[in-house]
């Protein structure tokens, strides 16, 4: 816990991602009100709340996929490195490659395992066999996928088990070397055991990546994250370390949602 | 009582699809039956002689084919292009509701329509006159509304998530499609074109305005020649033969071939389906 | 709230279970500090005899707060209560022990007379008690405010156990024979003053039960220097912050 909070006073001035009074429509409908707060570099950051109250849209404004959503439109500042994401020159493409996402239900395409991972360095033009083989490799290992699949590369991804998958997913999101990764309940489809390894592997991850991650299990978030953050109807309503936020929150609200008073 | 009631459903369901499989396997076993005796290698491969009363289908059988491979390369591009824009790129406007509309209600117009539209449009607008492109263009108009349907509901059925993974890996719009969800709507759409070349093959209607020919001596070699069609010579020997009565066998024959090239295309079709779903 | 039905009726269960525990603790001290008042060798075997029960007490409380914790995986305030009272229940057993050996320094005694009227030990006795009372009614009402004032109890006691400790000194240095029952009644005032001190940490734990903040008894009982030097420490805190931020 102290090693913990030495580590996140650290990085606190250097954020990896600091959002500033950012707002968020749906049309005439706020989604998120007023958001301000920064995820340090190198730590887990876990988003918690009830159903709706836009920690997921929140998640989606960092990579901006909320851009798919008519209507969809966003005010305030995000910054990533110190780079605004909703600066108007944003190259969005290039933006995403910083940025992984990993979704809730395992989605891997119906390619091969070696594909799947290939996909993202694909995409930006690396045709080398080498540097994708390296790739696919790395990306599989940093995964904790390798040892299972490095036989059956060419084997569809749907084949693989929902953990596996998921896992799959991972070292897809990986294989373009972003800052940020980005999950969406990752672990909401899964068995407790396959969970565990994912929550493990999350662990692991935040040495190389700033993860911010939606849960709805309190938990997980209690396990795996460095800070949380609890939101409810598109506010932040308190964000801190985790072990303060679910041993002694200083927010009454937040407190009955732990405590499942409400919810 | 309710397991009784459970028991009769089941039976009345087990009922229908038994003589839904009875009346196919009766119409072919009714032409396999008439027709074998006419079945040979010669049957195939020879023309027809003697004013059509002997030799064998293979000029109408190569004009089939040649109808089917011109008709599916006009089709297929346009289908699921308009598939494609349906399911990606159109709003959801009422001219995009109105246009999807009309698409459909195409499919239901009867096939001598088309046959009259083709007459007017590409034999003397266009001036291809009576010949197997204008055969050709008005069969793919006859499929374009399956074409199009089909592959609007197979974009529409690629997940959602694998476009967004795609998309959060920093894929432009036409790269999500080109590389995921095409592949991935690419088995559904070989079914549209297999029902599409079914439905093409058998026509008659919409081709005798259009390029189907009586007779001619040897198979279509331009695009612009008439050609003979399987269906048409079939319908032709039944109906304006020279011999009616004697040509029977050779009709059911023609008839036994047809279906036979409609089976072995699908054959080709559900074997690149399974090819294709294999890799999932 | 409807779906908190089960696990509040366990919460509920466990704070009674604690409620009751402090009680039988409370009356160990007492009836053994009044058997040594007043040689009652059957009141002090009944102290004694009683122990048994406290502890099988105090293992339910423990199991049942472990099986709360594995059932719910409690939560913020749930998780305070549940965790506090996992350690305020060995506090009071540890009460309950002392009430024991309070007990046994009162059959050591075999009705001797005693060298002198027994009044600051019942006092003591008697702060303690009320001490016990206020930090468990505050436990039952979840009032951090009330947990407070035991605080400056526990100075009271303090201050008396020196008194007794000073005057039998006294009495021993007059007369050597008395070294004996004084030696046991210093032991019973520090006994006593040991109970005061687990009546404290019952305190603090029942504050952060409430606020969830560490309170430290120290910092209640000297109010007014202590809150100076806090301020001294936050500014610091705050300076430096403000050089981290300047530097980055």
């Amino acid at each position: 816990m102290d090693k913990t909070q030495t580590k996140s006073d650290r990085d606190f001035s250097h954020p990896q991602v600091r959002t500033e009074n950012l707002n968020l429509y749906y049309g005439a409908d706020r989604v998120l009100q007023s958001l301000s707060f920064d995820i340090p570099r190198g730590c887990v950051a876990a988003f918690i709340g009830p159903s709706g109250c836009g920690k997921s849209s929140y998640l989606r404004c960092l990579n901006r996929m909320n851009d798919f959503i008519p209507g969809a439109r966003a005010e305030g500042r995000v910054l990533i490195d110190g780079t605004d994401i909703y600066a108007p020159d944003v190259d969005v493409i290039a933006l995403r490659r910083r940025v992984g996402m990993v979704f809730q239900k395992p989605n891997p395409f119906p390619m091969s395992i070696y594909e799947n991972v290939a996909y993202g360095p694909r995409l930006f033009g690396v045709r080398d066999r080498e540097v994708l083989d390296e790739t696919v490799r790395s990306s599989l290992e940093g995964a904790a996928l390798w040892g299972e699949v490095k036989d059956k590369l060419n084997t569809p991804g749907t084949g693989l088990s929902g953990g596996q998958q998921q896992r799959l997913c991972i070292a897809r999101a990986i294989a373009t070397e972003p800052e940020v990764l980005l999950m969406d309940e990752p672990t909401s489809a899964l068995d407790p055991l396959s969970t565990a390894r994912i929550e493990e592997l999350i662990r692991d991850l935040k040495s190389r990546f700033t993860v911010a991650i939606v849960t709805h299990n309190m938990q997980q978030a209690a396990r795996i994250s460095d800070h949380t953050a609890f939101f409810l109807l598109g506010e932040l309503v308190e964000y801190g370390p985790t072990s303060q936020i679910f041993t002694a929150p200083e927010d009454k609200r937040t407190e009955d949602y732990i405590t499942g008073r409400f919810g | 009582m309710r397991r009784l009631v459970d028991k009769l459903v089941t039976l009345v369901f087990w009922g229908t699809a038994l003589s839904l499989g009875a009346l196919l396997f009766g119409v072919l076993g009714f032409v396999a039956h008439r027709g074998w005796e006419a079945i040979s290698w010669d049957f195939i491969f020879e023309p027809p002689r003697n004013g059509m009363t002997a030799g064998g289908v293979w000029t109408p059988l190569v004009g089939t084919l040649e109808l089917i491979t011109v008709s599916m390369g006009a089709t297929i591009p346009v289908g699921v292009g308009t598939g494609l824009y349906f399911s990606e790129y159109a709003a959801d406007s009422l001219f995009t509701h109105v246009l999807r509309q009309s698409i459909r209600a195409l499919a239901g117009v009867p096939s001598v329509v088309f046959g009259l539209f083709g007459l007017s449009l590409f034999v003397i607008f266009l001036g291809f006159g009576s010949s197997m492109l204008s055969a050709s263009l008005t069969l793919a108009c006859l499929s374009l509304p399956l074409m199009v349907t089909a592959s609007e509901q197979a974009f529409r059925a690629v997940p959602r998530d694998y476009r967004d993974a795609s998309y959060a890996l920093g894929a432009t719009k036409w790269q999500t499609i080109r590389k995921v969800v095409l592949p991935s709507a690419a088995s559904t759409i070989i079914t549209g074109v297999i029902l599409s070349i079914g439905r093409v093959a058998g026509e008659t209607a919409p081709i005798i305005f259009t390029g189907a020919a009586f007779y001619t001596p040897g198979a279509a070699r331009s695009l612009f020649d008439e050609v003979m069609a399987l269906p048409y010579h079939v319908y032709v020997l039944a109906t304006a033969g020279t011999n009616i009565q004697g040509t029977r066998s050779l009709q059911y024959g023609a008839i036994l071939v047809l279906m036979g090239l409609v089976l072995g295309i699908s054959s080709v079709g559900v074997w690149m389906r399974a090819r294709l779903n294999r890799g999932k | 709230m409807s779906t908190r039905k089960q696990e509040d009726a366990d919460l509920v269960e466990i704070k009674r279970m604690l409620l009751r525990l402090g009680k039988m603790s409370e009356n160990a001290v007492v009836r053994a500090v009044w058997a040594l008042k007043n040689g009652d060798i059957s009141a002090a075997r009944s102290v004694i005899d009683g122990d048994d029960a406290l502890d099988e007490l105090t293992e339910r409380i423990d199991g049942s707060c472990m099986s709360f914790n594995a059932r719910y995986q409690p939560l913020g305030q749930d998780l305070r209560m549940v965790v506090s009272t996992m350690h305020m229940a060995v506090d009071l057993e540890r009460i309950g022990d002392y009430g024991v050996n309070i007990a046994r320094a009162a059959i050591e005694l075999e009705r001797k007379p005693l060298i002198k009227p027994l009044i600051d030990i019942p006092r003591m006795s008697a702060i303690l008690s009320e001490m016990l009372g206020k930090a468990l009614s505050a436990f039952d009402i979840e009032d951090c405010q009330a947990a407070k004032a035991v605080f400056l109890m526990d100075d009271q006691i303090d201050a008396l156990e020196k008194q007794v400790t000073r005057e039998l000194f006294t009495m021993v240095m007059e007369r050597v024979d008395r070294l004996e029952q004084a030696f046991l009644l210093m032991g019973a005032a520090r006994t006593l003053e040991r109970a005061g001190d687990h009546a404290t940490n019952i305190a603090e734990r029942v504050i952060y039960m409430c606020t969830g903040k560490t309170a430290k008894a120290s910092d209640y009982k000297n109010p007014k220097n202590k809150r100076d030097d806090q301020d001294e420490d936050k500014n610091k805190d705050k300076e430096k912050e403000k050089e981290n931020r300047d530097e980055a």
